[in-house]
């Protein structure tokens, strides 16, 4: 008994000294960096949120004086929210936030702002106004981009008719809102165009897409078109029209337009056409950098969208080295 | 009694000691040199961080140690956060409405019965032990028909305080009333359906997490939408009360944990309601023959498990200013392995609320130390992981065993015969299972 109680006993002393030892030896790197910069990233389990942290890493490479610490929120506002405060008692010189929802983060944003660290929000928004800067791309303005892509495809404006699949993304997130907006401010004045579904929601995943799909296949004798607010609903979309057999006479537009998703798609000709929707990864840390050298920085910054089709999606993914 | 025993009894507290050692001592310094672990700041963060899981956890150990589980608790929590955010931004009849007063007048109804049933109860035991047994007026006052007007009495006492509120928004007061009743009745709901079908508590609060999703989700409206109560309303102000550290010491939050052990520890322990619990965990047959209303005692766990997911429920709502119908995913599950690791066994009959107190904080202390040092948050789940089979190993007094057999697994790799049967008989585990790991007979 006695002899049991030791072996536990030293084996407890020793996980602590090696965990401490462990831990202790973990920050003595890095202290000649010269600015600290945090990134609370919602999740990586997901495309364009990993190419998201890609993008940011790669920039962050470029830039020897700074160090990055990136945090995974899990998808959870409750794990983000703890990681941003983890990141204010680290008294990182800079914070970036990509937030899950407006609302839920709004609250230890403030918290930042008012501990007097920049706060550069990225993709979504926060409801106050009192943060460094805002980077992102305008949903609005690819939805528009596609929504005259999809008039184009169905006839051209005045004459354009034929029945339209919309996949949402979720319905509680603006981004969906303002793709679903964008599209109709231009499908919307067709006559011709009729829509099949209601407000179905694929929650940005491919295997949602596929069933919303197959059982709109099931249900219409004829669907020319299909909108999916991001690549992966698309191409869900596609795999339940191929299973049918009916690919061929279905247009597919998404997007994203990530080099290894929505372009690949893309040129294998299985997407129409992808609108890019740029993360805002390199250039919210070249802007907080900006910054922080003490250069005045523009209160928002409103990424660019690029239509990708079957002509130019070869070229791209030859300039990603893909 | 030895030292070394002293230290196994109390190798909990030691847990917390030693995760708390590690914290301080492998802590990154900030710029102006201070401890970040240690700072005070980042210390009200845990404690802040840990109460919503703490409270669920805090119903769930009771659950637990009658031999029960409770899965709903994620989702009930999501219904309420949906019916306080609805209720705080939304004037009018909504769904929220529909699905909250109602409710709140029943649980008020129950309660009054209950309650009135239970000191009518008292008296006439008091009276029969004066000898005052043939009093008419008690006789006629202590079936149902006085606990009823009492119970109607006290239904009507909270619709005139919660009706006029229909219509326009509910203030903060309404909100606290509304969500812990909400959750209480689902939580009873659950009770009730397990011990009245003699079901499985795991397939029924199972069935109940996906009943509760879709509830909430229905009552959102849309699909999932999330519900802010940030922008436009005077809610939030209202709320700040929540938010706020209370004496300028413990985060409000952080209160309603501690109280919630505190009470309901007591509770457990130094109530016959706390023993019944422990007995039917122990054995509910015996528990039922020796004249416990087991089931009774079971459906009442449940409630109190739900009504703490309604208080996190405002909490959250509070903290994060928003409700939505995905707020407590896998909240259930953080909340057993606190429960776990707070030395809780699922089998039932044993574990206390002190230790799921020390496991819940050695949890968030966890994620906070590993959160601080920046790991990566892949790595972090598996070292979460591996720590809680590690507790769980020392908590249970099996790690010894645990090596033992571990040696007898790797034996035949350096050699073989390493053990006989001599060592296995005299291996230190009351209750020697005779696995042949192999290695030992050939």
């Amino acid at each position: 008994m006695k002899r049991r109680e030791l072996l536990k006993l030293a084996a407890v002393t020793a996980a602590l000294l090696t965990t401490t030892a462990l831990l202790a030896s973990g920050n003595a790197y890095a202290q000649d960096k010269k600015w600290k910069i945090g990134f609370s990233q919602v999740t990586t389990i997901e495309p364009w949120r990993a190419q998201f942290n890609k993008d940011i890493l790669a920039e962050a490479a470029k830039h020897p004086e700074v160090e990055l610490i990136v945090t995974d929120g899990e998808d959870k506002t409750e794990k983000q929210v703890a990681d941003v405060e983890n990141l204010i008692r680290q008294e990182v010189d800079a914070l970036l936030v990509s937030p899950k929802e407006s609302a839920g983060l709004t609250g230890v944003v403030q918290q930042a702002i008012d501990a007097k660290i920049p706060v550069f929000v990225l993709d979504r928004n926060v409801e106050t106004k009192d943060y460094t800067q805002f980077v992102g791309g305008d949903n609005k303005l690819i939805g528009r981009a596609a929504g005259e892509y999809a008039v184009e495809l169905l006839g051209g404006k005045g004459k354009a008719a034929g029945n339209v699949v919309e996949i949402w993304g979720g319905m509680g997130t603006q981004p969906a809102h303002d793709r679903h907006d964008g599209f109709h401010e231009f499908t919307g004045k067709e006559p011709g165009i009729k829509y099949l579904l209601d407000q179905q929601s694929g929650d940005w995943k491919q295997d949602q897409a596929y069933n919303i799909m197959a059982t709109a296949l099931r249900n219409n004798e004829k669907i020319d078109l299909v909108y999916g607010h991001n690549d992966p609903m698309a191409y869900g979309a596609y795999l339940a029209a191929k299973d049918a057999g009916r690919e061929k006479d279905i247009k597919f537009i998404g997007i994203d337009g990530l080099p290894n998703e929505g372009v690949t798609l893309v040129n294998n000709g299985e997407l129409t056409a992808t609108f890019t929707y740029v993360t805002p990864g390199a250039e919210g840390l070249r802007q907080a950098i900006k910054f922080l050298n003490g250069e005045k920085v523009e209160k928002t910054i409103t990424l660019p969208t690029e239509k990708i089709t079957k002509e130019n999606a070869a070229q791209i993914l030859k300039d990603n080295g893909l | 009694m030895s030292i070394l025993n002293i230290l196994s009894r109390t190798k909990l507290y030691w847990g917390l000691i030693a995760i708390f050692l590690i914290g301080v001592l492998g802590s990154p310094i900030s710029s102006k040199g201070n401890n970040i672990f240690l700072s005070y700041g980042n210390l009200l963060d845990v404690l802040r961080q840990v109460s919503t899981t703490g409270l669920i956890a805090t119903g769930m150990t009771a659950v637990i140690i009658t031999g029960g589980i409770d899965l709903s608790v994620g989702s009930l929590m999501a219904i309420c956060t949906v019916v306080c955010a609805m209720l705080l931004t939304v004037p009018g009849v909504t769904p929220a409405v529909v699905l909250g007063v109602p409710t709140v007048a029943v649980v008020a109804l129950c309660l009054g019965i209950l309650v009135t049933r239970f000191i009518f109860l008292n008296i006439e035991k008091s009276r029969a032990g004066s000898q005052a047994t043939h009093d008419i007026r008690l006789d006629s006052v202590r079936g149902l028909v006085t606990p009823g007007i009492v119970g109607v009495v006290l239904c009507s006492l909270v619709l005139w305080f919660l009706l006029p509120q229909v219509g326009s928004k509910f203030g903060v007061l309404g909100v606290l009333l509304v969500a812990p009743c909400v959750g209480l009745l689902f939580g009873a709901l659950n009770g009730f359906i397990i011990v009245a079908g003699r079901l499985q508590p795991f397939i029924v609060t199972l069935a109940m997490m996906v009943t509760a999703l879709g509830i909430a989700r229905l009552t959102a409206g849309q699909n999932n939408a999330v519900l802010p109560v940030y922008t436009g309303s005077n809610a939030t102000a209202d709320f700040e009360i929540l938010r706020s550290l209370v004496f300028g010491v413990i985060p409000m939050p952080g209160l309603f944990f501690l109280g919630a052990i505190l009470i309901y520890g007591a509770v457990l322990r130094f109530t016959p309601f706390g023993r019944y619990v422990y007995a039917i965990g122990g054995n509910e047959e015996a528990a039922r023959l020796s004249g416990i209303a087991a089931g009774r005692v079971k459906i009442a766990t449940y409630a109190v498990s739900g009504l703490l997911a309604g208080v996190a429920a405002v909490l959250y709502v509070a903290q994060y200013r928003q409700g939505k119908p995905d707020a407590g995913a896998g909240l259930e599950l953080d909340a057993i392995a606190a429960v776990v690791i707070g030395g809780t066994s699922l089998m039932g009959g044993r574990g206390s609320l002190i230790g799921t107190f020390c496991g819940v904080l050695i949890f968030g202390l966890l994620s906070n130390i590993l959160q601080l040092h920046n790991i990566n948050s892949n790595l972090q789940l598996v070292l979460k992981g591996m720590i809680i089979i590690g507790t769980v190993l020392v908590q249970e007094r099996n790690a010894v065993d645990f090596l033992f057999y571990l040696r007898l697994v790797f034996a035949p790799l350096w050699g073989g015969q390493a053990h006989k049967e001599t060592t296995a008989a005299k291996r230190p585990s009351k209750e020697t299972p005779s696995l042949n790991l192999g290695g030992n007979k050939k």
